[in-house]
């Protein structure tokens, strides 16, 4: 078969389908990374709009331009945006869109997820979109602090659309954030150890992992908020045994890592395009793989330094003091080592490189003023000042916004396939980059001379009024330059000439597939021996399409790629993906009425929404696997894998597992709330605690060994060719056990008299959820062993129920354990 | 996996032992503490002890790492992970040096 006749075969497997009904049922990850970011640009679109009605309304004193009630709306809706509409979704975009390219692999670990998460990310801000265009948009600020944002403070339904807009965004996160983890860890090309990954794969592992573990606080501080608003569950109200600092230490469990959420993958995209431009490597690759990975998790430990003025005390205030400063010695390795890279090369001056010089003189003044804000004194002068709002925009412009234009114009070569012609860029690059400095340099002056931030005027005669305007014409430019860079990327896109393969000149595997790319990638799959397998083999992309590489051989007419080991690279399995459908587009609409029910109390709607949710699960599983074993097939170069869907660990095993950190995450987050209540809270002891009785214990340790040993049952009855009907039942009664055990939670508390019965009553309904979604999962396992979909050669699903059944038990026993407790010492 | 979890379990038991002494210390300064009978003085020897654990701990897994039992048979992975098991090291020592030197429920 020749190149052209591979070509075809392949691009009638795996296009999307053609005309508007493509954009519906695509689970491409290059038309879905392209529809993330075309979504991420035009939110920052509106973001920006908005950010210049604030800096109309700030340019002079007294204005009256904007009210506070409209002011408050759209300040609030500016770093909404920003943070949760246009920066995380834009990662996921270019995630999306490059990892499979840039690994070697054909598509993404769950392509249907991409498209779920895809269609939930567009909901969920439309929802907000709406919001804004209805004049009943958040208006707490962008971290929603209660009491403010209590029923009693704001009664209206603007804090609701935020809690649950945000919350429908971040599902969106999460199945990016597993998406991407198990893409980097398995589908990568043969040979491609952990050593000769890419490094923008590791940056994007680390922030996946990160969104895994940052979010889960949010999606729970959101759950309570909307819970205390919906149901007078009091967590927040400090009369009842709650209290707002709780809020506050939730938010910022996800805030501050959020921020290296954000730089993170800029970072990577430094580190990728800065060796191309200076024509070397990067230099201390290691020692910039581990600063990635410190930088993630040193992130985790400095949530308190945003609560440095609550009035906890100095030893706490020392504690992430502490921390802040030793996080900048990661970042600056990272620095350090993308000046010796620059040092050792030969950089040309392009426009991508002029981005990444913007990055470094920005975000290093935002990193020192980053250390300066760590310093507790110099903290408690600025809080609340505009000074942190100069402070905020440096690191996120100068650490995320710029970088991501050195990548538009990096990598537009590769999605449009045309050479840049038209030179508006250049000249956008002096508005923004001169812009932004005239803005925020007179932003951190105001903030110095004592102008608060969230205050929609002030007086004249303070000193504010010349620097203000200053920084309002400042920020005018920047838009203006901002409008020529879509003009440029526009008109470029339109009509440039069409352009080379590889106009850098770059050795990373995204470039050695035609561009704009086919859908399928790679016509065959590359064997790789270094981290630049263009510079050793210039000729590699030609070979590819000759199909000399692995699964060039599309006979099979299916879509594969290959999985394989994580250390070593070494090939493992074959995938067969899914083809298009519209049922993620579906799921994503049902899903929408569990958060609109709750928007618009139509609570009838929820369970119908949770139902209709399940049924397509359910339907999207069935799908998956086959009832006939093929053993292993041949992928090419004289090699033959068996199917994931007969290993031991397919994907979907990997995928559970950090999925489930992400609920472990949440799950704990519930649990250090409660410990806060409990011994911070002022109002606290409740006027009773919870007894447990006899019944609920009993069925908790009845149905925790059913649980975890009737799927064991199951598992091993399967591997040995025997009936595993007796383990199913057994693991299904003793799911149904511990949710009775949790059931007895709920029944014994009123849930709105204490935060302790509220918190008690979340931790049943955990428990309860866990318990039916196991005794669920049990049941339709049965059903695909009766069907022939599980054997002992295909045991992965059953695996996969394992886990969350070990996952119910153990949230069980703790969850129930904690809430028990208080009641037994008494 | 081996591999990943050499490289994440260093920097990981730092964040669960400095969020636990944060926990503690929020323990020592609140009413529970005084109500089961002990001082802050007994507070301190708890934060001091806990910080004293953790820092031992982190050592191990210094040690540990280095050794040909669990040391990765790839050297980069060694590498990245000893590099990350010392800063993990040095940021228990660093972050929770307040538990020695500050006031403590002030």
């Amino acid at each position: 078969m020749n190149a052209l006749r591979r070509h075809r075969a392949l691009t009638r497997i795996w296009a999307s389908e053609p005309g508007w009904r493509g954009w519906f049922t695509t689970v491409n990850h290059t038309d879905l990374g392209r529809m993330f970011m075309l979504a991420a640009v035009v939110f920052f679109l509106i973001g920006g709009i908005l950010a210049m009605l604030i800096r109309a309304q700030l340019a002079t004193p007294r204005s009256a331009f904007m009210g506070p009630d409209v002011y408050n709306q759209v300040f609030t809706m500016h770093g909404t945006i920003m943070m949760f509409l246009f920066a995380i979704p834009l990662f996921e975009g270019i995630a999306v869109y490059l990892l499979p390219k840039l690994l070697g692999a054909r598509d993404l670990a769950f392509p249907r997820l991409t498209a779920y998460g895809f269609w939930c990310y567009a909901f969920g801000g439309s929802l907000l979109l709406v919001s804004l265009f209805l004049g009943v948009a958040p208006d707490g600020g962008w971290f929603m602090y209660p009491p403010l944002t209590s029923r009693a403070s704001s009664p209206g339904i603007n804090t609701d659309f935020w809690l649950l807009g945000i919350t429908f965004v971040e599902i969106s996160a999460i199945c990016a954030a597993v998406e991407i983890t198990v893409t980097v860890l398995r589908y990568r090309a043969p040979g491609m150890s952990l050593s000769r990954m890419p490094i923008f794969a590791w940056y994007a592992l680390v922030t996946a992992v990160m969104i895994l573990t940052g979010f889960p606080p949010l999606i729970l501080g959101s759950i309570l908020l909307e819970l205390e608003r919906a149901f007078d569950m009091p967590f927040f109200v400090t009369a009842r045994g709650g209290d707002s600092l709780l809020w506050q230490h939730l938010f910022w469990l996800f805030g501050h890592p959020e921020v290296y959420i954000i730089f993170l993958p800029a970072a990577g995209v430094i580190s990728t395009i800065l060796p191309v431009m200076a024509r070397t490597t990067l230099l201390g690759y290691g020692w910039v793989v581990a600063a990635a990975v410190a930088l993630g998790v040193l992130g985790f430990g400095l949530w308190v330094h945003h609560m440095f003025a609550t009035g906890i005390p100095h030893m706490a205030l020392a504690f992430f003091s502490a921390a802040s400063t030793l996080v900048a010695v990661p970042t600056a390795v990272q620095v350090f080592a993308w000046i010796g890279t620059l040092w050792k090369g030969s950089p040309t001056l392009t426009l991508p490189m002029l981005w990444i010089l913007a990055f470094f003189a920005t975000f290093v003044i935002g990193g020192l003023t980053g250390v300066m804000v760590a310093v507790v004194p110099f903290d408690w002068q600025v809080h609340d000042t505009h000074f942190v709002v100069a402070h905020l925009h440096y690191v996120l412009v100068g650490g995320f916004v710029f970088p991501m234009l050195a990548a538009l114009y990096y990598w537009m070569p590769h999605v449009t396939g045309r050479k840049r012609f038209f030179r508006l860029g250049e000249t956008a690059f002096w508005l923004i980059a001169g812009g932004f400095h005239v803005t925020f340099l007179a932003v951190h002056w105001a903030g110095l001379l004592g102008q608060r931030r969230r205050i929609h005027t002030y007086d004249e005669g303070q000193g504010w009024e010349v620097i203000n305007l200053i920084a309002s014409i400042g920020g005018f430019a920047t838009a203006i330059g901002f409008a020529l860079v879509i003009v440029d990327v526009v008109a470029n896109a339109a009509m440039a000439v069409r352009g080379s393969r590889d106009p850098w000149r770059a050795g990373t595997l995204e470039w050695a597939m035609p561009t704009p790319p086919p859908a399928y990638n790679f016509a065959s799959l590359p064997q790789v021996a270094s981290r630049d397998p263009l510079h050793d083999e210039p000729e590699l992309p030609a070979r590819l399409a000759r199909g000399e590489g692995y699964l060039g051989d599309p006979s099979r007419n299916r879509r594969e790629t290959l999985v394989v080991e994580v250390a070593s690279g070494e090939p493992a399995q074959i995938v067969v993906f899914p083809a298009n459908t519209a049922l993620p587009i579906l799921m994503a609409f049902v899903t929408g009425g569990i958060f609109l029910g709750m928007l618009l109390k139509l609570y009838w709607l929820v369970p119908v929404a949770v139902l209709g949710v399940a049924a397509l699960v359910a339907r999207w599983a069935w799908s998956l696997g086959s009832t006939r074993e093929e053993g292993p097939q041949d992928v090419g170069r004289g090699l033959a894998l068996p199917l994931a869907a007969e290993a031991a660990d397919p994907p979907g095993w990997w995928g559970t597992r950090f999925l489930l950190l992400a609920n472990v995450t949440l799950f704990g987050s519930l649990l250090f709330g409660y410990a806060f209540l409990w011994t911070v809270a002022p109002g606290w002891p409740p006027a009773a605690y919870l007894q447990p009785g006899l019944a609920g214990p009993a069925l908790l340790l009845a149905g925790i060994p059913l649980s975890v040993g009737g799927i064991r049952m199951t598992d091993r009855a399967l591997r040995r060719g025997r009936g595993p009907w007796i383990g199913l039942v057994l693991g299904v009664a003793g799911a149904g056990a511990t949710g009775l055990a949790a059931t007895t939670l709920l029944l014994g508390t009123a849930h709105d008299a204490h935060a302790y019965d509220a918190t008690v009553w979340v931790l049943g309904g955990y428990v309860l959820f866990h318990a039916t979604l196991a005794g669920a999962m049990t049941l339709f396992l049965g059903a695909r062993i009766a069907a022939g979909y599980v054997t002992g050669r295909r045991i992965g699903e059953a695996r996969i129920v394992r886990l969350w059944h070990d996952y119910m038990a153990a949230v069980a026993l703790l969850g129930l354990g904690a809430a028990w407790l208080p009641g037994l010492a008494m | 996996m081996r591999d990943v979890l050499r490289i994440a379990l260093p920097l990981t038991v730092w964040l669960g032992a400095f969020s636990a002494v944060y926990g503690l210390e929020g323990l020592v300064c609140s009413e529970r503490w005084t109500a089961a009978g002990l001082d802050r003085a007994t507070g301190r020897l708890a934060l001091v002890g806990a910080w004293a654990a953790a820092v031992a701990l982190q050592a191990v897994l210094l040690i540990g790492l280095r050794s040909p039992r669990f040391a990765s048979p790839s050297g980069f992975v060694r590498c990245v992970s000893l590099t990350l098991a010392g800063v993990a090291l040095l940021a228990t020592a660093w972050t929770l040096l307040p538990v020695a030197t500050s006031t403590l429920c002030l």
